[in-house]
């Protein structure tokens, strides 16, 4: 292997670090006072991590059964027989250091946190078991992990941390939540927080992260004790809980400034004329601004000034802060955790009237009720609140389109006059100035409350050790409520002959509008479970749990109307013409559950897990389900061949898992026949009366059920020197089948029937997944590098078709065993040069030949060769926009009392294409981004007869007018592959010897950054590649930006 | 050991529950037996019939892009019907190629999907507890809504299967049903009307569910649609498989003159009830003509007197967009595409003028008296120059001015500034183009305006480019409000006497049956209603001008350049014009040029458009229409 030259260096500096520690040894060697004697030396010290003293950690003579414990100030003292003698140093969650006494009767010891530890508990469906033992693809992410990112979402505290646990963030949107969370590609998964199943991603992002002892990712078959629902693997959370000792208070607080990543520049108002100049000429038309009046634009002289209206309507900055405090405690009997926390999101909408903010509260409690009786008792909620101007439909994105849409030419205000905001109505937007204020056009108000609520009572049978019984019963209450204020405002144009203001009224009649749901969830459990070791070889496992689910739902809308708007409140609105709505949903499971593992010595593990689900969904026939897991693993560095002769290789295990997990498909209650009045039309038999109609029933599949996915996986788990160097490997394949479809080829169209939803359809998705981690000190200074990467390629193998006309045809449409995502575009291959080239080149504009065709329009390659470019030219040539790739690296460190945190993350094979306004002339008569401005001219714009003048872009014109410019090609569909440097947080933590005098055991300080630089495409640079290119189901990348964030942040522990 | 055994039965009981657990019932659906035990279940039922059946009326948009084709309330631009034919233009877009086969795919299985729910109310007819009577008019209307559908069918995609029972699903026979040839077809349909009007009843003056009249209406629209199919298909030939197992076109001359007949009796049968009349049949003059002919489109419901059926627009959330696409910019209100729909001058052209009836006048801007030149203002021609534009339309057709809004016309109390140029006083003109002049101290805009809030023509997208603006349907007490969409409420006459007697003249100068001097009655009955004084003969060329007037965007005109085989001779390389009025200020008076409507091209029409592609051909083993 090459040795780069940055390794080189870190090689040299070693090196150096080396020598200066044997210097360090030589001149202790050299001073005799330390002392003379060899015969039985006592050796004392004090064992600390970063924080300071730690307790209770095991110091062993190594290689001897012979050892102590450290105390409560971490000193132990252990007596030694030579200055061999090694000392081994051990504690759960750390690395394991040794020391040779040498000469030392003192030897104080830092111990550094170790996350890959093989004695580390990782929570797994319905239990724990050791990393050591594990068979299945398992990661788990601690909290202090967790918390060095920055955000309101846990999911993108969690960005780039976990292999395979792919996370995208949609948008910047305060309380907005809308992040992608995918497991390995397979899709959302289903959550778990303290052992209850929780379907929605919005709960489980909404948890405070100081809450969160742990985050437990089951990515393979493991992940089908869930049953159905778990196809897409499963996200265990766990909270914390109490821990015995006096009570400790924590304080943790956050404050921090947030401005766009970036954001698209738009053209200026000379810009914008010269361009919509050139437009109308191209067009046909006469000039669309006559010489002298663009020459008062590039002089801006009063009345001729351009607006920027991005500035008029954003701050450059938003502000949040974050705030914490908690007490954890307890006696031998009961222990306590408690966390208040809150957080506060604000907008960069000059009117600040976007913001979100969120209370979140936990208790949790346990309690030794008897000898044999424990008790759990966890209470925890949040309430939130996310308001925003009601603009012209409730949502942000109208304000970002007003922003980017508007003209530069046109002014805020109606005639200059700041009393009256102009009617601007620019690509389909109104006024976004007018837009973004709550007083003038209403507000859109989201609120969330939820309370859950879980008991249990664990029961550790004294008559035989190992058995133990519990029941958990679990209430969960949410409400949502939302609610929109319509208020009618007004623009103005100015009517300069009569000097006279014109109103137009906007958001007219005005309205509110009132949305309530209620979810409640009901979750009993009973388990069964034991354990034991026979002839301390034999390790037996073994546990049985019953489920039952419950979840109702209500849901009521109430939408009236205001002759003239008075308050916010409903009865403030007016009878007449009010529109109602409602539904409610009632689901039932049962779910059997059990699992036995075994090992031989550590060495041979073997587990199988079954669930035998039911679910109200489905026909009595059709209803339960088993779904089976096997997995294994060979622990091959317990073996002796390794172990005595390879004492580097401290870990080595080959496992496999092997799977059936199920997935809800289809609307529930297919198998009964039954007209709907949803769906049904309408007709007026009488006068302004209307009759609404019943839809009548598809027809009837009494055999639909759940889809089922196959999933294995094969993994490898790799430890050296001690466990410094780990890598885990797994390859995984998971196909499904049963994926819903309705019939196409089987029955007519003239049969005229509404086919139902049926099993038809089967997928794979295939990946690999690679993480590693190096952990290690040189003296006080501990660090730790650590990556991870996800590939992954999904496939459709049968998929419902009707039949080909043509082996062409099913080229060109055919689904069945492709690659799913695949984008079919033109392969642009430059520019026309000149009216010639437009001309001999074939005709791109169907049956308008190539009129619509300019010099420095882009031109296709005619892959069929018969002189049109069409449909038939079009071939797959890159994938659509959901990341393929995932990646992530992280670099930790501390010394003494700084900590240093730095993390990269990245996705890629994917394309973004925006469309609408930013990739479109004067889409709807709006501006255009100043990138156009490149483009190709004449060099006398109002001659029609000079010379073009060469550009990056096309010459100017109006979207009717144009042939083939926007056709799919690279040109607009990039490849949107990027690396982000998505987090630094650097912290120092006030020595405990000065914060101790004021009485607290802790005090850290911390800067922290996010989002500071991604590496993308230029050109899809200002629109952020991460953030969702369609908020409105169109690729127009009106979405709130993604935000570059700074935060400054202080801990406290007392 | 006592606990532990109370734990054990805790869990054991709650897993032994677990069957009933899941039987849970579905809130959201009604059994057949519940839903047809009441009237108000069989009328629900209906409501859903009426709906989808394909009337084709303000929210008919086939739509390439997904969506429709009838009631349809989405996006599409204002591109509707009426800017498909040579009735006007898009503001923006030029794409006449959306009336492609392609844009009426959507129609195939919604028809058969309605087929089958119709064929399920005939099945579960006999079994209703209801007395004979309402059985029967159930009946009535269920052959109604058949007829209506396969009308429909027909003069999309020619002969079609003819599919009247639900199939068994085990029977490839009843699952696999041929076309029938077009001949086969018409008869089928007109049949299937007969049925309906012995089953329906007198309707107690209903408009909004079918009755024996309206089923008659339905009956003459589509015995005529025939009859002409069967006179002039082979004006456009076509060839292939379809054509020679005669699935489409095929029919003689002896089908034809049986098809006008059928159509004259129909109407006939309408007319002599003495039931219907036209509404404002007697006006005092032009101006109450126009007054009245707009009127009875803002609101049917003023005309029973003329109206047989309606299709009834209740709520904003059930609406249309039509007025909003319709609507000039400068009434626009809150919504922010108006005046897409823009009437062509070719169109205006066909208008009578009072003065030369029984003439198309077209409209005459110079001297020389030219109106075949489209090339643009020259100065050297002398052009006509008025003090009002209003006054080069002033002897038209009291129709024009009731159907299209026109230049500086008063529309919602506004004058509706529609300008499209300047003269400027040293001659030089600026025309679809920016240009200001400032003359003692006022500053004339080529556009009218500075602000294109204050206008309604020429602007880029908001103005007309045709120099004429839809008025039709447009009430004067609506403000266009935006969003919802799909919010105005206006109704939709789907048959009117108008239609019935132009049915009727059209079949009896076509086919010399039925009464000569009833017929060219009955056509200046119509012109009377119009302001016209003078009566007219009974021609082919009277007939069709006025069927193309009075019937002016009422989505009749793509059904009658198909069924004449008119398209592809209209559309054969065709521009469409505008006419731009311009002021000229060296006279302060308007002028007028014809010109070809900018930003478009020249059109074709291709003759397998006649016939649109069948879906799903692959499944269905039917055989194709000609030429895709």
């Amino acid at each position: 292997m090459k040795m780069t030259n940055s390794n080189f260096a870190t090689f040299k500096k070693k090196k150096e670090l080396r020598r200066v520690i044997s210097l360090l040894f030589l001149f202790l060697l050299t001073f005799p006072f330390v002392f003379g004697q060899s015969q039985k030396i006592i050796v004392t010290g004090i064992v600390s991590d970063e924080n300071g003293p730690i307790p209770g950690v095991n110091v062993f003579i190594k290689g001897t059964t012979n050892g102590t414990i450290t105390d409560m100030n971490g000193f132990y003292s252990i007596p030694v027989t030579d200055n061999k003698t090694i000392l081994e140093y051990s504690f759960i969650g750390y690395k394991t250091d040794e020391e040779i006494v040498g000469d030392r009767t003192k030897i104080d010891v830092v111990l550094s946190p170790d996350n890959q530890s093989l004695e580390e508990v990782i929570v797994t469906g319905y239990g724990t078991n050791k990393r050591k033992n594990l068979t299945s693809a398992v990661a788990q992410i601690d909290d202090k992990a967790i918390v060095t990112t920055q955000a309101t979402s846990i999911a993108q505290k969690l960005s780039g941390k976990v292999a395979g646990l792919n996370i995208r963030q949609n948008t910047g949107e305060p309380g907005s939540y809308n992040n992608s969370i995918n497991i390995r590609g397979f899709g959302q998964p289903i959550f778990v927080i303290d052992g209850i199943i929780r379907n929605n991603a919005a709960e489980f992002q909404r948890l405070n992260s100081e809450d969160i002892e742990s985050i437990t990712v089951l990515k393979d078959a493991s992940a089908a004790i869930y049953g159905i629902n778990a196809a897409n693997g499963v996200i265990i959370v766990t909270t914390k809980s109490g821990k015995k000792g006096k009570v400790s208070f924590s304080y943790n607080g956050v404050v921090g400034f947030s401005s766009p990543t970036d954001v698209p520049e738009m053209a200026n108002a000379v810009h914008y004329l010269e361009m919509r100049n050139d437009a109308n000429i191209f067009a046909g038309l006469g000039p669309f601004i006559s010489r002298e009046e663009l020459d008062k634009w590039r002089e801006g002289i009063p009345g001729y000034e351009s607006v920027d209206w991005y500035d008029a309507t954003f701050n450059n900055n938003s502000f949040r802060q974050e705030h914490n405090i908690s007490a954890t405690g307890g006696s031998e009997k009961v222990q306590y955790h408690v966390n208040l926390g809150f957080v506060d999101d604000g907008s960069i909408l000059k009117s600040k009237d976007l913001n979100y903010n969120r209370f979140n509260f936990r208790s949790n409690l346990t309690a030794k009720l008897t000898k044999n009786f424990t008790t759990h008792v966890r209470i925890s909620g949040f309430s939130d609140k996310k308001e925003s101007p009601y603009a012209d439909g409730g949502q942000f994105f109208s304000i970002w389109r007003g922003s980017v849409s508007s003209l530069p030419v046109h002014s805020i205000y109606a005639n200059n006059n700041s009393d009256y905001l102009n009617r601007v109505t620019d690509g389909q937007s109104i006024n976004p100035v007018a837009l973004q204020q709550k007083d003038l056009t209403g507000y859109a108000r989201t609120q969330n409350q939820i309370i859950q609520t879980s008991f249990d009572l664990v029961y550790d049978a004294p008559f035989l050790k190992g058995l133990q019984f519990k029941i958990l019963g679990s209430y969960d209450q949410t409400h949502n409520y939302n609610k929109f204020v319509r208020k009618d405002f007004k623009l103005f144009d100015y009517d300069e002959v009569n000097d006279k203001y014109l109103s137009t009224k906007y958001n007219y009649p005005p309205g509110i509008s009132d949305y309530r749901n209620y979810d409640y969830n009901f979750t009993f459990q009973g388990h069964a479970r034991y354990k034991k070791t026979f002839n301390e070889k034999h390790n037996l496992g073994a546990f049985f749990v019953y489920e039952v689910r419950e979840r109702k739902r209500q849901y009521a809308s109430i939408n009236k109307y205001y002759d003239f708007f008075t308050n916010d409140q409903l009865d403030y609105a007016i009878q007449r013409d009010q529109v109602t709505g409602g539904n409610t949903v009632h689901e039932r499971f049962i779910s059997y559950i059990g699992r036995i593992n075994y090992d031989y010595l550590g060495k041979y593990l073997i587990e199988f897990t079954t669930r035998y689900d039911g679910s109200y969904r489905y026909d009595p026939s059709e209803r339960w389900g088993l779904f089976p897991v096997v997995s294994g693993g060979w622990r091959i560095s317990e073996e002796s061949f390794i172990k005595d002769n390879l004492s580097w290789l401290s870990n080595l295990k080959l496992r496999a898992s092997w799977g059936i997990t199920g997935q809800d498909a289809g609307a529930p209650f297919q198998y009964i026949p039954g007209f709907s009045v949803s769906g049904g039309g309408w007709w007026a038999f009488e006068n302004n009366v209307i009759t609404n109609g019943v839809s009548p029933p598809a027809l009837v599949n009494k055999d639909l059920t759940w889809m089922e996915s196959k999933t294995i996986d094969l993994g490898i788990d790799i430890g050296l020197f001690n466990n410094k160097f780990s890598f885990v490997a797994d390859v995984y394949k998971r196909d499904r089948t049963g994926l819903l479809a309705t019939r196409l080829v089987t029955l007519p169209n003239t049969f005229g029937g509404v086919m139902p939803q049926e099993n038809l359809n089967s997928d794979r998705v295939k990946g690999i997944e690679l993480s590693f981690a190096y952990n290690d000190n040189i003296g006080l200074f501990n660090f730790s590098l650590s990556g991870n990467v996800n590939f992954s390629r999904s496939m459709n193998l049968d998929v419902e078709e009707a039949e080909f006309q043509s082996s062409w045809d099913k080229y060109r449409r055919g689904q069945s065993d492709r690659l799913q995502g695949a984008v079919w575009m033109y392969n642009e291959i430059g520019q026309f040069q000149n009216y010639e080239d437009v001309l001999h080149s074939p005709i791109q504009d169907g049956s308008l030949g190539n009129a619509k065709e300019f010099p420095g329009d882009f031109k296709y390659e005619d892959l069929n060769g018969d002189g049109v470019i069409d449909g038939n030219d079009i071939k797959p040539m890159t994938f659509d926009q959901n990341p393929r790739t995932y990646y992530g690296l992280t670099f930790a460190c501390n010394w003494k009392g700084i900590d240093l945190n730095v993390l990269f993350q990245g996705a890629g094979s994917f394309s973004a294409r925006y469309t609408h306004v930013y990739t479109t002339m004067f889409w709807l008569e709006s501006n255009l981004p100043e990138y156009f401005y490149n483009r190709w001219h004449k060099e006398d714009p109002y001659d029609e007869n000079s010379e073009w003048v060469p550009g990056k872009w096309p010459a100017s014109r109006r979207q009717p007018d144009v042939g083939m410019l926007y056709a799919e090609s690279d040109v607009w569909r990039r490849n949107a592959t990027y690396l982000r440097f998505k987090n630094l947080e650097l912290g120092y933590t006030i020595p405990k010897r000065i914060t101790q005098k004021g009485g607290l055991d802790k005090v850290r300080l911390f800067v922290n950054g996010n989002n500071l630089y991604t590496w993308t495409d230029p050109f899809l640079k200002p629109f952020d590649p991460e953030s969702n290119t369609s908020p409105i189901g169109l690729g127009t990348g009106w979405t709130y930006p993604i935000m570059r964030t700074f935060n400054i942040g202080l801990n406290v522990n007392f | 050991m006592k606990k532990y055994n109370i734990l054990f039965i805790v869990i054991l009981f709650l897993s032994g529950c677990s069957k009933e657990f899941l039987d849970l019932e579905p809130t959201n659906k009604i059994s057949a037996n519940d839903l047809f035990a009441t009237e108000d279940g069989i009328k629900a039922y209906m409501a859903n019939l009426y709906y989808r059946a394909p009337v084709e009326d303000f929210n008919w948009a086939a739509n390439p892009y997904g969506g429709g084709p009838f009631n349809f309330t989405g996006n599409i631009a204002g591109m509707y019907p009426i800017v498909w034919t040579d009735e006007a233009v898009n503001s923006e877009y030029d794409d006449i190629q959306l009336y492609g086969p392609w844009a009426f795919m959507g129609w195939w299985e919604h028809a058969y999907k309605l087929n089958k729910d119709i064929n399920m109310l005939f099945s579960v007819i006999p079994d209703l507890d209801i007395d004979n009577e309402k059985k029967q008019l159930l009946y009535g209307e269920a052959y109604f809504l058949r007829a209506y559908n396969y009308f429909g069918l027909a003069k999309m995609y020619g002969g079609v299967p003819i599919i009247t029972k639900i199939p068994d699903l085990n029977t490839q026979e009843e699952l696999y049903v041929p076309r029938s040839t077009e001949k086969e077809t018409w008869d089928f349909i007109l049949a299937t009307c007969d049925s309906a009007v012995i089953n329906l009843d007198d309707g107690d003056g209903t408009k909004r569910r079918a009755n024996k009249w309206i089923a008659l209406a339905l009956k003459s629209r589509a015995a005529l649609h025939a009859a002409s199919l069967a006179k002039y298909w082979d004006k456009a030939p076509l060839s292939g498989e379809a054509v020679d197992k005669k699935l489409v076109g095929g029919m003689t001359n002896e089908d034809a003159q049986r098809y006008y007949k059928a159509c004259i009796d129909a109407s006939y049968e309408i007319i002599k009830t003495g039931k219907f009349s036209l509404y404002g049949a007697n006006p005092a003059n032009p101006d109450e003509a126009a007054t009245n002919y707009f009127h009875m489109f803002a609101y049917p419901d003023d005309a029973a007197e003329e109206v047989l059926f309606i299709r009834d627009y209740v709520t904003k959330e059930y609406g249309h967009m039509y007025q909003d696409w319709g609507q000039p910019n400068q009434t626009k209100g809150t919504w922010p595409h108006p005046g897409r729909f823009n009437p062509i001058l070719d169109f205006v052209d066909a208008f009578e003028s009072y003065s030369n009836p029984g003439h198309s006048s077209p409209i005459i801007t110079t001297t020389d008296g030219n109106y075949s030149n489209y090339s643009g203002y020259n100065p050297s021609r002398n052009y006509l120059e008025f003090d009002n534009p209003l006054d080069i339309f002033a002897d038209k057709d009291a129709r024009l001015k009731a159907s299209v809004i026109l230049p500086m016309a008063t529309f919602k109390g506004k004058s509706i500034i529609i300008q499209g140029g300047i003269i400027k006083t040293d001659g030089t003109p600026v025309i679809e183009a920016a240009g200001e002049e400032t003359i003692d101290g006022i500053t004339y805009h080529s556009f009218g305006s500075a602000n294109p809030s204050l206008v309604s023509g020429f602007y880029p997208v908001i103005g007309t480019r045709s120099g004429f603006l839809i008025r039709k349907y447009l009430q004067e007490d609506f403000e266009p409000i935006y969003p919802p969409v799909a919010a105005c409420v206006n109704d939709w006459i789907e048959f009117r006497y108008g239609e019935v007697l132009l049915n009727y003249m059209e079949s009896v100068v076509e086919s010399g049956q039925g009464d000569v001097s009833k017929a060219e009655e009955y056509l200046n009955d119509l012109r009377h209603r119009a302001g016209h004084t003078t009566n007219i003969s009974l021609t082919l060329e009277n007939v069709l001008r006025e069927r193309r007037i009075e019937l002016a965007f009422e989505n009749k005109r793509i059904w009658d350049l198909t069924r004449r085989r008119e398209y592809h001779k209209v559309f054969d390389n065709t521009y469409r014009h505008s006419l731009v009025p311009v002021l000229d200020l060296r006279t302060m008076k308007y002028l007028f040029v014809r010109s070809r409507v900018s930003r478009t091209h020249a059109w074709s029409y291709p003759t397998q458009w006649y016939y649109k592609i069948i879906p799903g051909i692959s499944s269905n083993n039917l055989i194709q229409n000609p030429q895709y």
